[in-house]
């Protein structure tokens, strides 16, 4: 694969001038890809047409030429060759593309620092993002070289981010989240578009997200007009409190008749039934819809099902997240 | 030249002839007419989806679009795609070409059931009369795909409903006429014709019946149960009654991923035909031909998670079906080198069904190469959704297949309706429909890699010139289809009689008279020594046509 990786690698700088500027980590990588399958397509593209002309212009019915040549009417090997060939170079593409892709949208890093964790919101035809520290915007903030992770969800139909200069797109589904994870390479503002049809205004929901050069840029911006109680986290416990969770789950670790709450977020949880569970935004949608369905071991299955809106859920989600990180 | 007059078809006491007036055709068993009802149901289909392309694309002149609402642009891309889909290009070759020629090519006197043949000729016709009865309901604008919860949101009335009815009963439709060919293949072989001296035509219905009959429920299913979770809140796909979004998208391209394969194997199959025969040399490699069309048809069924690779589907799942989706590129190579091989030394002769398959090469070859971009996973993130996608299926589906259409339709014409059309007008239909396919789909790969999305009725000013390339090459398409049309109506009236055999080709439907007699075949003809052995085939005169043996002038 070595030398393939190579020549590929070599061909990709010679990559067709018309894609998008890369700033994302990930984006060299998918060139690179997306240059080895385009010349691979040119090369057989050409072969293709070119035999086609000229067997025309060689073999084309004519006076004096009016019977084929004899030939062979099969030849197994040929045949196989090329079955072979074509079979040879898409096991090879789709090794590469998938360990490409793999990395794309594996998790962060780690020793890149914690990533930056923003909740997405799609809804007829905005973005909402919040951000931490209770920044809530019409368009996403990120710091050049810290790993970014999205939480993506939507309130009404599916959308879709789509970022061309990070070569990056995840789907924002109604009653799920998703997650798209990435670090951003260059400074700058940059489109996001919606992907996914949406309705009316489909091609009017547009935002940017801009790239902080540095840490402290993103803290100013994220520090400018929050209202104290303004942030996810503030209002994830108002839900905690008005939705009665409180009266069986305790965030000091008290045990109360369900599991305490206290650093509770990211951790490992044996279940009733002998597995394991990571607490996470898809734990908690599971358990609240379904109560029983991921019983925490040591615990009765006693809670009711609890109806909550997909804004409150996501506050929930940062409360949660606070406790956990609370000293 | 009296033997010529002698040998010309009696028009008399041909199909065409058997019984008048409406009913003897809106109600007639035979296969020919049945065809011919087909043809003509797709051809006004192919209209009026065509039309609605011409909006969208003078809508799109614009970066700011204005000739119609954003709303009607949704409507019309809908009804574009929909109409397309379920009405032209799935029914295209295998209804309307398949029907006419299936039992001709197995020298049988009609398919095994005459009576579902009909039948699925009036569920075709009721289907569509539903998704026109959807304009009149207000039109529906959620795409053809149909993805909940969009689409099955209160805010969609009647429409949708009449849009899902419309599927279910075109989908029986379709399955309908796959069992028929199956079953007419499988019982219906004259003595002496085994599997492997079938025409590689019915090896391609063959396959496209099994994906029919196998695939086509579902999306009946699929269409039912979006009908009961509009009406009764069932909670299967919509979040709020704990439904499941993407639930419905697996079962959504768990049929309409092999309806790519419904749509591209016949035409394969037809590509085969006239290679071999405008070649005058048998097609290469027979058994590889015929195995890829199974192989396609059987891989096909496992690749419909490709659509779902950023729609959160499970990692593992995205895997599995890159991989699913990369392998299907071989079978599509093993034709193409065939195809090739088959012109290799032939005596290749450029009538315009000929034309029209080396246009064919070309467009099927950027079609599937591009299929890659999308199967492999990284380079799928960033182009899904875009317009690399509209392009890539445009070169699939209307690049190939209408292409291979009208390949089918001017080499089967002369057999249909006796006539011989006018070369010129074919050649100049077949360089248009190439010149202008691409100049309107070659900008729209470049400004889906620049990262425009799909389903746009606004854009950046910065696409403002692929599109409107691609604007005025949908106008040249346009015209292209419009000289192909008239040249086929044309030649009814002044085209010059059809031998049977104009082509010299070997497969059985050239030894029956054109236009066949109602009964096709006065007995049981045995099986040419091969449907591709042109040995003995001497052309005698335009009006004789191509006879085998000796013949005395």
């Amino acid at each position: 694969m070595g030398p393939l990786v190579e020549i590929a690698a070599r061909l990709a700088a010679a990559a067709p001038r018309f894609l998008p500027a890369r700033a994302s980590s990930v984006a060299g990588d998918v060139d690179r890809v997306f240059a080895f399958v385009f010349w691979l397509s040119m090369f057989f593209f050409v072969l293709i047409v070119a035999l086609t002309i000229l067997f025309v212009v060689r073999y084309r019915r004519r006076p004096g030429r009016l019977e084929p040549e004899p030939s062979p009417s099969h030849s197994t090997r040929l045949e196989l060759l090329w079955t072979a060939v074509p079979l040879a170079l898409v096991v090879f593409l789709f090794a590469w593309s998938t360990r490409t892709w793999l990395s794309m949208t594996g998790a962060p890093s780690d020793g890149a620092g914690r990533p930056l964790e923003v909740q997405v919101t799609g809804r007829r035809w905005s973005w909402w993002f919040d951000h931490p520290g209770g920044k809530g915007a019409a368009e996403l903030h990120v710091v050049v070289n810290r790993p970014a992770e999205l939480v993506l969800s939507a309130t009404d139909v599916i959308h879709s981010l789509y970022v061309p200069e990070f070569r990056l797109k995840q789907d924002a589904v109604p009653g799920r989240f998703t997650r798209l994870a990435f670090t951003p390479t260059a400074p700058g503002t940059y489109p996001i578009l919606c992907a996914e049809y949406c309705g009316t205004d489909h091609s009017r929901m547009l935002s940017s997200v801009v790239v902080h050069p540095d840490q402290a840029s993103f803290d100013a911006w994220a520090r400018e007009g929050v209202a104290a109680d303004g942030s996810l986290v503030a209002l994830g416990k108002q839900v905690f409190a008005r939705k009665g969770c409180v009266g069986c789950h305790s965030v000091d670790g008290t045990r109360r008749v369900g599991p305490s709450l206290k650093a509770l977020w990211g951790r490992e949880e044996k279940l009733a039934d002998g597995t394991v569970a990571k607490v996470d935004g898809e734990y908690l949608r599971e358990s609240l819809v379904r109560p029983g369905a991921k019983v925490v071991a040591g615990f009765a299955d006693v809670m009711p099902p609890v109806a909550l809106e997909e804004r409150e859920l996501q506050a929930l989600a940062a409360y949660l997240q606070s406790l956990a990180e609370a000293p | 030249m009296t033997t010529a007059a002698a040998d010309a078809p009696d028009r008399a006491g041909s199909y065409l002839a058997h019984g008048r007036g409406a009913r003897s055709w809106l109600l007639s068993l035979d296969h020919k007419r049945i065809g011919v009802m087909y043809l003509v149901a797709i051809g006004a289909s192919l209209l009026l989806g065509g039309v609605f392309a011409l909006v969208l694309r003078l809508n799109l002149w614009r970066p700011s679009g204005g000739l119609v609402s954003n709303d009607g642009y949704n409507r019309l891309f809908t009804l574009h795609g929909a109409v397309m889909i379920f009405l032209f290009v799935i029914p295209g070759i295998p209804a309307a070409l398949g029907n006419f020629v299936l039992p001709l090519q197995l020298g049988a006197k009609d398919v095994a059931f005459p009576r579902v043949n009909l039948l699925s000729f009036w569920l075709y016709a009721l289907g569509a009369v539903l998704f026109v009865a959807t304009l009149v309901a207000g039109g529906i604008d959620t795409g053809w795909t149909l993805y909940p919860p969009y689409s099955l949101e209160s805010a969609r009335g009647l429409g949708i409903l009449l849009a899902l009815g419309a599927l279910f009963v075109v989908g029986f439709s379709s399955i309908l006429t796959g069992l028929n060919f199956i079953a007419t293949i499988h019982r219906m072989r004259p003595p002496g014709m085994g599997w492997f001296d079938l025409p590689l035509f019915l090896w391609a219905l063959y396959a496209t019946g099994l994906i029919q009959v196998i695939a086509t429920p579902v999306l009946g299913i699929t269409a039912a149960m979006g009908f009961l979770e509009r009406v009764f809140h069932l909670g299967l796909f919509m979040p709020e009654y704990g439904g499941d979004p993407v639930l419905f998208q697996h079962f959504f391209w768990f049929y309409s991923h092999p309806a790519v394969y419904i749509m591209i194997l016949p035409a394969m199959g037809v590509v085969s035909e006239v290679v071999s025969v405008f070649s005058r040399k048998p097609i290469f490699g027979y058994r590889f031909i015929a195995m890829s069309s199974i192989a396609i048809a059987v891989i096909g069924f496992l690749v419909w998670g490709h659509h779902m690779f950023v729609s959160g589907q499970s990692r593992t799942a995205s895997v599995i079906f890159s991989g699913l989706t990369l392998l299907v590129a071989i079978p599509s190579a093993i034709k193409t080198f065939n195809w090739l091989a088959t012109m290799y030394k032939g005596a290749i002769v450029l009538a315009t069904p000929m034309v029209y398959v080396l246009t064919f090469f070309a467009i099927f070859a950027v079609g599937g190469l591009t299929g890659l971009f999308l199967g492999a996973l990284a380079t799928d993130v960033p182009l899904h959704d875009t317009y690399f996608v509209v392009a890539h299926f445009h070169f699939v589906m209307v690049g190939a297949v209408m292409t291979a259409f009208l390949a089918g339709l001017h080499y089967w014409w002369p057999k249909m309706t006796g006539r011989m059309y006018s070369e010129r007008l074919g050649l100049v239909s077949a360089a248009l429909t190439f010149v202008g396919f691409h100049l309107t789909f070659v900008p729209q790969f470049v400004a889906g890699v620049l990262g425009m999305p799909r389903r746009y009725a606004t854009y950046a000013p910065a696409f403002a010139g692929h599109n409107r390339l691609s604007t005025v090459g949908a106008f040249v398409l346009a015209s292209g289809l419009v000289v192909a049309l008239y040249g086929l109506l044309r030649s009814l009236r002044t085209g010059r009689p059809a031998p049977a055999n104009p082509w010299g080709a070997a497969s059985l439907e050239w030894s029956a008279s054109s236009p066949p007699p109602w009964d096709n075949f006065e007995r049981t003809p045995h099986a040419p020594p091969g449907p591709y052995d042109y040995t003995g085939l001497r052309h005698v005169s335009d009006e004789v046509g191509w006879v085998r043996g000796e013949v005395t002038p």
